[in-house]
C-alpha cells in the first residue's frame, strides 16, 4: 500500500509550497489519476513518491512504513525492485537496443541478464514488440517507444507504477494502448499512479486525486 | 548491482558511446609517449650514469701507509669493514714475487699479496677452500705461470713456503689480482694498503671521512688517500640535476594531461546528462554511477596507456635507447592514476547531480 501522510513540498527554500499538507492512501488494483493545472506538483507527486525528493514535510509510506527518510543506497534499491517509472518521454538510451533497455532496471536490482531476459522477451511480445528487441530507439515510433518504457517499467514486476504523462506524446490508438497496459497493470494489483493534464485519462482512472 | 553486471555495463557503455572514450584513450597514449620519450630518456641517461657511479672502481677508496707505521691490523679492518656504509673492506701487504715450490724448476714468477680481513672480499673461490693463515689461493693465470695442474702444492718466497689450498677469481675492483696468488696473512700481521669499498656513490664521501677517523695516523702526510669522492659528487650532483628536471617534465605532462582528461569525461557526463538521470531513476545508486564513470575512464585509459608504451618503446628502440623497466611501470601507473584523479570530480558530479532537474529538463 502506497501513501502520503502530511506532505508538503518547496522546491527552493521559502518558495512555493505544494500539496498543503496532503494525506491520502492510494489504492491497489486500480488506475489512480493524478490531475490538476500546471505547476500544482503533479510530477513533483510522482517523483516525491518515488523517492527522487524528499518532502518538505509528511512522509512517504509503503505498506506502512515511511520511506522518506531512508539513505540513498536504501531509496535506489527500492526504486529498482518496487517502482516502474514511466516518462513523458520514453528516455530510452539511443546507443542501446530495446532488449537492453528493458533489462536494465534489473540489472540495478541485482538481477543477471540471463535471469531477466526470458522475462523481457515476455514482455515485448505482450506488447506486440518481440520483432524489435535487437533495434534501438531511433528506429521505432513513438507509441512503440512508450510501449517499451512500459516493459522496462514492467520487468521487476514492482507493486508500484508511476507514469508522468505517459501518453503526453502519443495519438489517440497509442494513447489506448498504453492505457489499457497501465489498467491491467493495476488489475494484477499493482499501485498505479498516472499524473496528466488529459480528460480521457482521467475518464479512465478508477480513483482520481486532484491537485 | 551486480559486479559482473556492473563490469559488462562498464564495458557496454563504452564500446557504445566511443568518442570520450578515444579522447581519453588518445591524452594517456600522449602523457606516455611524451613522457617515455622526454623523461624517459633522461632516467635512461640517469641509469648509466647511476651504473658507473655503482661500479666497484668508483667507489673504492684507498689509503696507504707510506710511514709504514703499522696502522692497518686485521682489528682496522674489521672495524672499517663492520661499518653501514661500506660494503667491503680489505688490507693488502706489500707485494711480493714467489715461484713454485712443487715443481724443481720453481715456474714462472708470480705476484702475491698477504690479505689482512675477510679474503672472499678480494675473491670468489672457484675450487678447494679459503685459506688458513699463511695458506694460499693461486689464480687461473698464475697457476698457468707456476706450471701446476691443479691448485694444489706450495709457492714459495726464499724459504718461506705458502701451501696451495684453492683456487680463485678475483673480484672487482681487485682484477690486477687475477695474474697472481692471495695469501691469507698471520692474524698480527699488518697492511701497506686499506681498500675500501663504499656501499653506493653518495656515501663514498663519509666511508672517506669514517676511515681516516678509524685509522687515527699520528701525522696526515703518514698516509695518502686515492678516492673517487669528487667524482662520486660530481655525478651525484648531476644525476640530481638531470632527476629534477624529469620529475618536473612529468610533473607538467601528468598534471596537463589529467586536467584535459578531467574536462572530457566531465563533458561527457554533462552531455549524459539524462542517460545518468534515467540510471538514477531506475534505481542505480550514487555508488554505481560513481563506479561505471570511473571504470569507463580507467578502460579508456588502460587501452591509451598501452598504445602510448608500445608507440614510445618502438621510437626509443630507433634511438637505441633503452629506458629502464621500473621507469616505464612508474610511467603507467602515475598516468593511470592521473586519469582517475581526474575523472573522480566529473563522477562525482555524475551521482549528485539530482536526477528529476536532469529528467525534467529537455
Amino acid at each position: 500500500m502506497l501513501a502520503v501522510n502530511g506532505l508538503t513540498f518547496a522546491y527552493r527554500k521559502g518558495g512555493e509550497e505544494l500539496f498543503g499538507g496532503l494525506t491520502r492512501e492510494f489504492t491497489a488494483g486500480v488506475l489512480t489519476a493524478l490531475t490538476g493545472a500546471s505547476g500544482r506538483g503533479k510530477s513533483t507527486l510522482l517523483y516525491l513518491l518515488g523517492l527522487l525528493l524528499r518532502p518538505g514535510t509528511g512522509q512517504v509510506l509503503i505498506d506502512g512504513v515511511s520511506v522518506s527518510g531512508l539513505a540513498d543506497e536504501e531509496c535506489s534499491r527500492i526504486r529498482a525492485s518496487s517502482i516502474g517509472f514511466v516518462f513523458q518521454d520514453a528516455v530510452l538510451d539511443p546507443s542501446r537496443t530495446i532488449l537492453d533497455a528493458v533489462i536494465e532496471p534489473a540489472l540495478y536490482a541485482g538481477h543477471t541478464i540471463a535471469e531477466v531476459k526470458p522475462r523481457a522477451l515476455e514482455l515485448l511480445a505482450e506488447f506486440g514488440l518481440a520483432h524489435r528487441g535487437a533495434h534501438r530507439p531511433g528506429q521505432i515510433s513513438g507509441g512503440q517507444a512508450q510501449r517499451v518504457a512500459l516493459c522496462r517499467a514492467l520487468v521487476t514486476d514492482p507493486s508500484i507504477i508511476l507514469a508522468d504523462e505517459p501518453t503526453g506524446n502519443l495519438d489517440m490508438e497509442n494513447s489506448e494502448i498504453v492505457l489499457a497496459a497501465l489498467s491491467a497493470a493495476a488489475r494484477q494489483g499493482r499501485t498505479v499512479l498516472v499524473a496528466t493534464h488529459n480528460a480521457y485519462v482521467v475518464e479512465r482512472a478508477a480513483d482520481v486525486v486532484r491537485l | 548491482m551486480k559486479p559482473k553486471m556492473l563490469l559488462h555495463e562498464v564495458w557496454v557503455s563504452t564500446r557504445t558511446r566511443i568518442v570520450p572514450a578515444l579522447m581519453v584513450a588518445v591524452l594517456c597514449a600522449s602523457m606516455c609517449v611524451t613522457t617515455l620519450l622526454t623523461v624517459g630518456r633522461t632516467a635512461s641517461a640517469e641509469a648509466d650514469m647511476m651504473a658507473r657511479m655503482e661500479q666497484a672502481g668508483s667507489l673504492e677508496l684507498v689509503v696507504s701507509d707510506i710511514k709504514k707505521n703499522d696502522l692497518f691490523s686485521a682489528s682496522v679492518v674489521s672495524v672499517v669493514a663492520a661499518l653501514d656504509v661500506v660494503e667491503r673492506a680489505v688490507g693488502f701487504t706489500t707485494a711480493r714475487d714467489v715461484r713454485s715450490g712443487t715443481l724443481p724448476d720453481g715456474g714462472t714468477q708470480v705476484p702475491a699479496w698477504g690479505v689482512v680481513g675477510d679474503i672472499s672480499a678480494v675473491v670468489t673461490l672457484t675450487a678447494g677452500r679459503f685459506p688458513l693463515p699463511g695458506e694460499a689461493l693461486v689464480s687461473a693465470a698464475a697457476m698457468s705461470s707456476l706450471g701446476h695442474d691443479h691448485p694444489t702444492g706450495y709457492a714459495m718466497q726464499g724459504a718461506q713456503e705458502y701451501p696451495i689450498v684453492g683456487a680463485f677469481s678475483a673480484r672487482e675492483p681487485f682484477t690486477n689480482m687475477a695474474t697472481g696468488i692471495v695469501i691469507a696473512a698471520q692474524p698480527d700481521a699488518t697492511a701497506s694498503t686499506l681498500h675500501v669499498i663504499a656501499r653506493n656513490a653518495a656515501s663514498v664521501a663519509i666511508v672517506q671521512q669514517l676511515t681516516l677517523a678509524i685509522v687515527a695516523a699520528p701525522k696526515l702526510e703518514d698516509i695518502t688517500v686515492k678516492s673517487a669522492a669528487a667524482l662520486a659528487t660530481l655525478q651525484g650532483e648531476i644525476v640530481n640535476d638531470l632527476g629534477l628536471f624529469g620529475r618536473q617534465l612529468l610533473l607538467l605532462v601528468l598534471g596537463a594531461g589529467a586536467i584535459l582528461t578531467g574536462v572530457v569525461v566531465l563533458a561527457d557526463v554533462l552531455l549524459r546528462r539524462s542517460d545518468l538521470g534515467r540510471r538514477r531513476a531506475l534505481g542505480a545508486t550514487r555508488q554505481t554511477l560513481i563506479t561505471l564513470v570511473m571504470l569507463r575512464t580507467l578502460i579508456a585509459a588502460l587501452s591509451g596507456v598501452a598504445l602510448g608504451v608500445v608507440a614510445s618503446l618502438t621510437r626509443l628502440a630507433t634511438w637505441n635507447v633503452s629506458v629502464p623497466l621500473p621507469f616505464i611501470a612508474g610511467t603507467v601507473i602515475l598516468t593511470l592514476l592521473a586519469a582517475l584523479i581526474a575523472a573522480i570530480g566529473p563522477a562525482v558530479i555524475a551521482a549528485t547531480r539530482d536526477p528529476v532537474t536532469v529528467l525534467r529538463t529537455p
